[in-house]
């Protein structure tokens, strides 16, 4: 297993109540992990869990074993490892700059300089990245005049720069317009096929395109865990508001589960 | 007007960063040892001449922008009401001078670029990612606090007026710009944790800035300006 | 009366055109989505509403009077901004403080701000969160505080900036929600958006800003059954739409509850499967 959390609760430092709640879960290698649920679910706490950022860098308690890539991520000793093995994309994607990087290349580099790479093997890796991103041309332009889309690419490119094993994506196209949105996740099939991809995202049309397995929080529990098709199908889903447009519709209009999540799958379903 | 970095590739966008840093050091204490206000005086338009020679001269209009509520307080204070028009030009010619280095400091080195001479001279990275991040943050504090003003403005927010009146402003005001960088410091640490910034690892400098022959003969110059300028003050 | 009216307004940043003689009226109740792409001078159309601009040529009408010589804080009895990012306008100590900012700023008495208050935080459904910190609450429903907030404004005009960007589909509904409502009480709501399958569920009308002028005005469930056009704008078919068109639904209906209930009479009110 890449990573295994059994019976984690997580509070944050001055929270009422606890983010996460004896949570038990296993994730395979490879594969895109959807993890999803109303927002405040607990989603993006479960992926900074499983990097060991909570309680790490955010303080609070945590109570159970997070293990990944057969550490504990949280510790000294784990840390370590762990580095560069794990990556994180958040939502925003100016909030992500290092702030020390005069061009785009300089700004993907900054990872595996941070790791002592030497060199050559530094600026392979960046050419790299900027490849499977697309944006080799804007290599020697200064991140702060992008645009939101091409920013987020570049942070992207800059979590792939270190080939980390695996890749924690929290909402990676929230402030991304529709096209850029569309791009974002059209990497992540190809990815999947190499690393585990857990990815944490209320943006379900888009997002059931792309999973192959689906984690469904509801105030810090896991409440359903298994493929798409019957976790986001099911009633359960639609009354945590964590299911498709065309679910939603389909159980309006009176249809049992496990209901169709994809227009395609409605037209198969419905059509006359 | 905008304070941080200007884009550019003149005179001092070209010199090392620490050649750059040693300059608005050494203007900064030769600001105190010169007498005023001739001395600041010269200090300011020898500045005004590396403005101009190093394509900064937006800098000088900030400069003067910023300068201008001092140069009125004091010429009041000390001009007017006190009669002594030459300490009040000696104090804000001062405070022009200073004000003046360090935004063509700011101007002309990149964050990323004086980090990394920081350390190639052996710096610690915790100290020098610091650095780099509130010099960063400051044209990006510029556009946030634009943004909160037009937002308040727009829920009724008079500004303006009477002196208690904008007292009252300023809570609506600085309040979401003080939380909203604070999240962001938040949420950058846990970006830069997961790309190794807090690493034990010596991090590999990638591209070091040249530190030339000029640039090294000009810092001596600057620090044997400053001595030269000491000495003298302690003999007359 | 219009409650929004632009004249053949121009404005530039400079000697860079932004807006090119951009002419446009919205009746009370009308609901309309200000579309385009980035660059194309949104953003700067929703300052001149608020007066935080002023056109260089042509005006600006909220209601009977042009903002031309007034200020935003003149103007917000009139017009609301609810702006993208949340975090840029919290500052109160609870929520209620938060929404009584406005009225207050208005010199509504005590008892008003109270009664208004309430009304605006039973619309965005927050009505027991009144005495909580803004910044204890979910990203969601922090957009949702500033919504209230703006509603507290009792605003003619509404402008909203990418309003369903950051909310999950049950916030999303409930933006959906207050915009109905406030469309009943004759209130005029612009909303700067990429958000399709938000603008077919509240929005009637579409406008789109392309070179510094209004290219194209119609309705919203015209441009976003049209593939073609929406793709020129970025735009995506929302699902919804799509599940309609596919299904060949009687009505072409595009909004949700009126998909659902299509279906349903397609089923003869029977099971669904087949």
């Amino acid at each position: 297993m890449t990573v295994r959390l059994e019976a984690v609760s997580f509070r944050y430092p001055t929270a009422g109540v606890d983010a996460l709640r004896d949570v038990t879960l296993e994730f395979a290698p490879g594969g895109v992990h959807l993890v999803t649920g109303r927002l405040g679910a607990g989603c993006s706490t479960l992926l900074l869990a499983i990097a060991g950022l909570a309680p790490h860098v955010t303080g609070g308690t945590r109570l159970g074993s997070v293990i990944t890539l057969g550490q504990d991520p949280a510790t000294e000793e784990g840390r370590g490892a762990v580095a560069g093995r794990v990556g994180l994309l958040l939502p925003t994607p100016w909030t992500q700059l290092s702030g020390m990087a005069h061009t785009v290349a300089e700004e993907v580099a900054f990872g595996p300089a941070n790791l002592g790479w030497e060199r050559e093997r530094i600026r392979g890796a960046v050419r790299e990245a900027l490849r499977l991103v697309d944006l080799e041309d804007l290599a020697g332009r200064d991140p702060g005049t992008l645009s939101g889309g091409e920013l987020q690419r570049v942070i992207f490119a800059a979590v792939a720069a270190m080939d980390p094993d695996i890749y924690l994506l929290d909402e990676p196209a929230m402030e991304l317009d529709p096209e850029a949105a569309g791009a974002m996740y059209r990497f992540l099939p190809a990815l999947a096929r190499r690393k585990t991809v857990i990815l944490a995202t209320t943006d379900l049309d888009r997002a059931v395109l792309v999973a192959g397995r689906v984690v469904l929080l509801d105030a810090g529990h896991v409440i359903d865990d298994g493929d798409p098709a019957s976790v986001l199908g099911a009633l359960r889903a639609v009354e945590a508001g964590a299911t498709t447009t065309v679910a939603r519709i389909a159980q309006r209009a009176g249809a049992q589960s496990p209901l169709p999540l994809t227009v395609p799958a409605a037209v198969a379903r419905f059509a006359r | 007007m905008t304070l941080g970095y200007l884009p550019g590739s003149g005179l001092l966008h070209r010199s090392h960063p620490l050649t750059t840093a040693t300059l608005a050091a050494v203007v900064s204490v030769l600001a105190f040892l010169l007498p005023g206000p001739a001395g600041p005086g010269m200090l300011v338009l020898a500045l005004c001449v590396i403005a101009v020679a190093a394509g900064m001269r937006r800098v000088l209009l900030t400069s003067a922008a910023f300068s201008a509520p001092f140069w009125a307080f004091l010429i009041l204070i000390h001009g007017v009401i006190g009669g002594d028009f030459a300490t009040a030009a000696a104090l804000a010619g001062r405070i022009t001078a200073i004000l003046t280095v360090f935004l063509l400091l700011l101007g002309s080195v990149h964050p990323g670029r004086l980090v990394d001479a920081m350390l190639q001279r052996g710096l610690p990275f915790g100290l020098a990612y610091l650095l780099a991040a509130t010099l960063q943050a400051v044209p990006q504090l510029q556009q946030r606090a634009a943004a909160i003003l037009a937002a308040q403005r727009c829920r009724g927010l008079r500004v303006g007026g009477s002196l208690w009146r904008r007292a009252r402003a300023v809570v609506p005001l600085a309040v979401p710009l003080v939380l909203g960088a604070l999240a962001e410091v938040d949420e950058r640490a846990l970006a830069l944790e997961t790309r190794g910034a807090g690493s034990e690892t010596r991090r590999t400098a990638l591209e070091p800035p040249l530190d030339r022959p000029g640039d090294r003969a000009a810092r001596w110059l600057l620090l044997a300006t400053v001595v030269g300028a000491a000495v003298w003050r302690l003999l007359t | 009366m219009n409650e929004l009216r632009f004249d053949d307004v121009w404005f530039g940043y400079g000697d860079k055109p932004v807006l090119r003689g951009v002419s446009l009226a919205i009746a009370p109740g009308e609901t309309v989505a200000l579309l385009g792409r980035n660059g194309a001078g949104k953003t700067t159309l929703t300052k001149l509403v608020m007066a935080l601009l002023h056109p260089d040529r042509g005006f600006v009408w909220l209601g009977d009077r042009v903002t031309a010589g007034r200020t935003p804080e003149q103007v917000a009895s009139r017009a609301a901004y609810v702006f993208q990012h949340a975090d840029q306008q919290l500052f109160a100590r609870t929520v209620r403080d938060e929404v009584a900012f406005a009225p207050h700023q208005l010199g509504l008495a005590p008892d008003e701000i109270e009664r208004v208050v309430a009304q605006a935080l039973r619309r965005v459904g927050l009505e027991r969160a009144g005495d909580q910190h803004p910044y204890d609450l979910p990203a969601p429903q922090r957009k949702l505080v500033t919504l209230a907030a703006a509603i507290a404004q009792q605003p003619r005009v509404l402008v909203l900036d990418e309003p369903t960007q950051g909310l999950d589909a049950h916030a999303t509904r409930r933006v959906v929600q207050v915009i109905r409502a406030l469309t009943t009480e004759g209130v005029a709501v612009l909303a700067v958006t990429h958000d399709s399958a938000f603008v077919t569920e509240a929005l009637d009308r579409t406008l789109v800003l392309s070179g510094g002028t209004i290219v194209y005005d119609g309705p919203a469930a015209d441009l976003v059954t049209d593939e073609g056009r929406a793709k020129e704008l970025g735009l995506e078919v929302p699902a919804q739409v799509r599940l309609s068109l596919e299904l060949g639904l009687d009505g072409r209906p595009v909004r949700e509850g009126d998909i659902a209930a299509a279906l349903r009479r397609s089923w003869g009110g029977g099971r669904p499967e087949r």
